[in-house]
């Protein structure tokens, strides 16, 4: 950092940098509303619009029906006229009930009409384990998102990251689904691990997508990872380093679009990869990644492993949940085995 | 009139599932207080108890038979108990005990007890398709059996519950759907999110009975549901009920309820269904002894199979990996056929 | 500066007016010991009974001490912290 930048002292939870981007757009531009279940009196029951209500009432803060088909689709809609909605699916495991509004309309409208339409919206949503939710409020998705053209993903890690990527996600004229992990929050019933709250800058900034961020250098093995995920790789690598394995951890921060360079760059001084995803394992983020590397690094990879979810829905009691979300011990097996 | 001795069975359910939900709100809030965090506790998770609702659930149950099937939703024990769950294996799946229901993969949202044909899940209004498909089974087979499918009020804006509505009717379904209006989703009041007082009146467009009992007092509630179950049992088609209930509790345990104005939240407490039927009992000249000798019987349930499935084990971490298919992954055999197959290439 | 100067942290002004309890918990510090505040901005949010409110910082100073850390529990009362005013 140069000696004319500011020392930015303040830090927030996740959840405030988030908010503090949406309250600073939403000032700038009348067109940018929210619209979701309990987003306004709750203030999102993830905090992700705390506060927000005060500011801006009930007609810019808009609680809306459960009927997320409706209102998914009518931010399609509304943005299509040129207006910027931000939508919330309060948890990921429910866009069953809206996948089409969400893939064959937000998604792909842009394409099919020739460049034509645009669709500046943003899809906010909760996602991810730890707590013994289920099979039905755990899930992350990354893998399914990221599969289906169209849309823009992003999975911010900390309140720094959150802050310029929700800028970015509103002043983009494309669909972004912003995928916040709910243990990253930092909500006073959910606890936050140590990482995600970080100093904040009170101005507004923008991070774009398709930059990772190395959040820790290292020399021995790439940890490539995202969301939750990222302080637990991290929490792996202080454990590594004491016996003297130097890890690298690579932040993806956002899926689509992939920052295959950085990978790329980090598994060339390194020559093992490790990728650990909250995500089912098969056909989803890891695969793509450990894909990206055998493409186009071959020759500089000695070993990789992968880390994630089995391909099982989330178990609830504790001691199953906790067998098949990957935790910080699995990824330092899977860095041990890789040594 | 309904007979003294299903008033009792009622009231029975009805304490039963009250004192249930008492009591799962302290287990859960063990390890929780002064900071609620989720995770802690016996019981982590989300936890949404139905203390207040339970009239809705007596009133229909009553009149079903372990056949019949029903689906609830992310409210689901006060239904569950009406509907004969198996008390014990249901707790220990609360806690995520080996012996559950689930064998502590589903968990408080997602019960299941095919003896009593009885599932609940967390998705709002996606029980609806289901219990029509039951009904669509009963009527393929000619049984007698009936379907009854339980959603909040903010459910009846999902579409899959007008799906459901409009593929019962037209194929003269078997099934009731039960809407349980306690005033409020999550924190969303009704009037903010349907311009409707009366869910029931969504009926009309479909062509189905629809009916309102406006109080949850259980005796008017069997009365609706005797003729909505008896049109379904006598293949006459579906009907659509709603039910105003009271949510005396949070939405889920976490729930700061800081949305909810304080004279609702003590409106809720003082209506009590519980007492009603209790009156009820009373004027039907049922003794005080026996009312009491009801309820300790009900509580006592409850403390039995709380303790019961605090006794049992947790379940071992390796069966996680377990129960992903009925049939091996490659089906119903692991060999290729052996044909001798005209024209091929080989 | 004497320790006397310092201006505490406190709570009572913010207590959510549902709660019955006299007892909270702190969830989050949005400054480390030594960092620059400004009068009413957030300094730390806390938890009474599930629900959240913040705790404004009561002048323009230094955040000179920490009393109760996150996850600590304290009474309604009790000081947090300490600033030193400038
Ligand atoms: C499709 C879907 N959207 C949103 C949710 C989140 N959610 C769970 S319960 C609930 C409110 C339900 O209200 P209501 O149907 O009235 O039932 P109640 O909770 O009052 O019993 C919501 C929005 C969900 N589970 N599924």
């Amino acid at each position: 950092m140069s000696e004319q930048q500011e020392v930015v002292e303040r830090e927030l939870t996740m959840s405030r940098g988030m908010v503090e981007a949406i309250a600073h757009e939403m000032r700038a531009n009348d067109e940018v509303f929210y619209m979701g279940e309990d987003v306004a009196d709750y203030g999102g029951i993830f905090d992700s619009t705390e506060g927000l209500l005060d500011e801006f009432g009930h007609d810019r803060i808009m609680d809306v029906p459960i009927s997320e088909t409706a209102y998914l689709g009518a931010a399609v809609g509304a943005a299509q006229e040129g207006m910027r909605p931000i939508a919330e699916l309060m948890f990921v495991d429910f866009f069953g009930v809206a996948m089409d509004q969400i893939y064959n309309q937000m998604a792909k409208n842009t394409y099919m009409s020739g460049g034509s339409v645009s669709v500046p919206m943003v899809l906010t949503t909760a996602v991810g384990g730890t707590y013994n939710d289920a099979a039905q409020h755990s899930q992350t998705l990354y893998g399914t998102f990221a599969h289906l053209p169209g849309m823009k993903v992003v999975v911010p890690s900390t309140a720094y990251d959150a802050k310029g990527l929700m800028h970015n996600a509103i002043r983009d004229d494309d669909p972004v689904v912003y995928m916040f992990h709910k243990r990253l929050m930092g909500i006073g019933w959910m606890p936050a691990p140590d990482g995600p709250k970080t100093p904040v800058p009170e101005t507004d900034y923008t991070i774009p997508f398709g930059s990772a961020d190395v959040k820790r250098e290292g020399a021995d093995v790439t940890i490539v990872t995202l969301g939750l995920h990222v302080h637990r790789a991290l929490d792996a690598a202080d454990s590594l380093a004491e016996d003297g394995i130097d890890a690298e951890v690579v932040d993806l921060r956002t899926l689509v679009p992939l920052d295959r360079e950085t990978i790329l760059e980090s598994v060339r001084k390194t020559g093992t990869l490790v990728v650990v995803d909250e995500d089912y394992r098969s056909y989803g983020v890891t695969g793509e990644v450990v894909a990206t590397v055998t493409d186009e690094a071959l020759a500089h990879l000695d070993a990789v492993e992968r880390v994630a979810m089995p391909d099982i829905p989330i178990p609830y009691a504790r001691p199953l949940e906790t067998e098949t979300q990957p935790q910080a011990a699995d990824i330092e097996a899977a860095v041990e085995r890789t040594q | 009139m309904v007979a003294i001795s299903e008033l009792q069975e009622m009231y029975t359910d009805m304490v039963t599932a009250r004192h249930y939900e008492e009591r799962l709100q302290e287990e859960y809030l063990e390890g929780k207080q002064p900071a609620f965090d989720i995770s802690a506790g016996p019981i982590p998770g989300e936890l949404h108890l139905a203390a207040g609702q339970e009239a809705a659930a007596v009133g229909v149950c009553q009149h079903l038979r372990d056949d019949d099937t029903v689906t609830a939703p992310h409210r689901p024990h006060h239904v569950a108990i009406a509907k004969g769950v198996d008390l014990k294996r249901m707790t220990a799946e609360i806690f995520g005990r080996e012996s559950g229901l689930c064998r502590g993969k589903g968990g408080h949202m997602h019960l299941f007890d095919p003896d009593v044909n009885f599932a609940c899940s967390g998705i709002i209004a996606e029980g609806c398709p289901p219990a029509a498909g039951a009904g669509l089974a009963a009527q393929k087979r000619n049984s007698d059996s009936v379907a009854v499918a339980y959603l909040g009020e903010g459910a009846i804006d999902q579409g899959g519950f007008f799906e459901s509505l409009n593929f019962a009717a037209v194929h003269d379904l078997p099934v009731v759907f039960v809407i349980e209006d306690n005033d409020w989703a999550i924190s969303m009041p009704k009037e903010r999110v349907t311009d409707v007082d009366d869910g029931s009146q969504r009926a009309a467009g479909f062509d189905m009975p629809g009916v309102r009992v406006d109080h949850d007092d259980a005796v008017a509630v069997y009365e609706a549901a005797e003729r909505a179950v008896g049109r379904a049992r006598d293949r006459n088609g579906p009907t659509l009920m709603e039910i105003q209930v009271h949510r005396r509790m949070g939405h889920f345990m976490g729930d700061p309820q800081t949305y909810r104005p304080e004279d609702d939240q003590t409106a809720a407490t003082e209506r009590d269904s519980i007492d009603r039927l209790e009156a009820d009992l009373r004027a039907r000249g049922v003794e005080d002894t026996t009312i009491k000798n009801l309820r300790d019987a009900a509580e006592d349930r409850v403390e039995e199979a709380i303790e019961w499935a605090k006794d049992q084990p947790e379940p071992d971490p390796e069966t996680a990996h377990e129960d992903m298919f009925a049939n091996p992954p490659s089906g119903v055999t692991d060999t290729d056929p052996e044909f001798d197959l005209m024209g091929g290439d080989d | 500066m004497s320790a006397d100067s310092r201006v505490p942290v406190a709570v009572d002004d913010i207590w959510p007016e549902a709660a019955d309890a006299d007892e909270g918990v702190v969830i989050n510090w949005f400054a480390r010991e030594g960092t620059r505040v400004s009068a009413g901005d957030p300094l730390c949010e806390i938890q009474v009974e599930k629900a959240d409110a913040d705790v404004p910082a009561p002048v323009d100073g230094t955040l000179a001490e920490i009393v109760c850390a996150e996850d600590d529990e304290f009474e309604r009362g009790d000081t947090l912290g300490w600033i030193a005013p400038v």
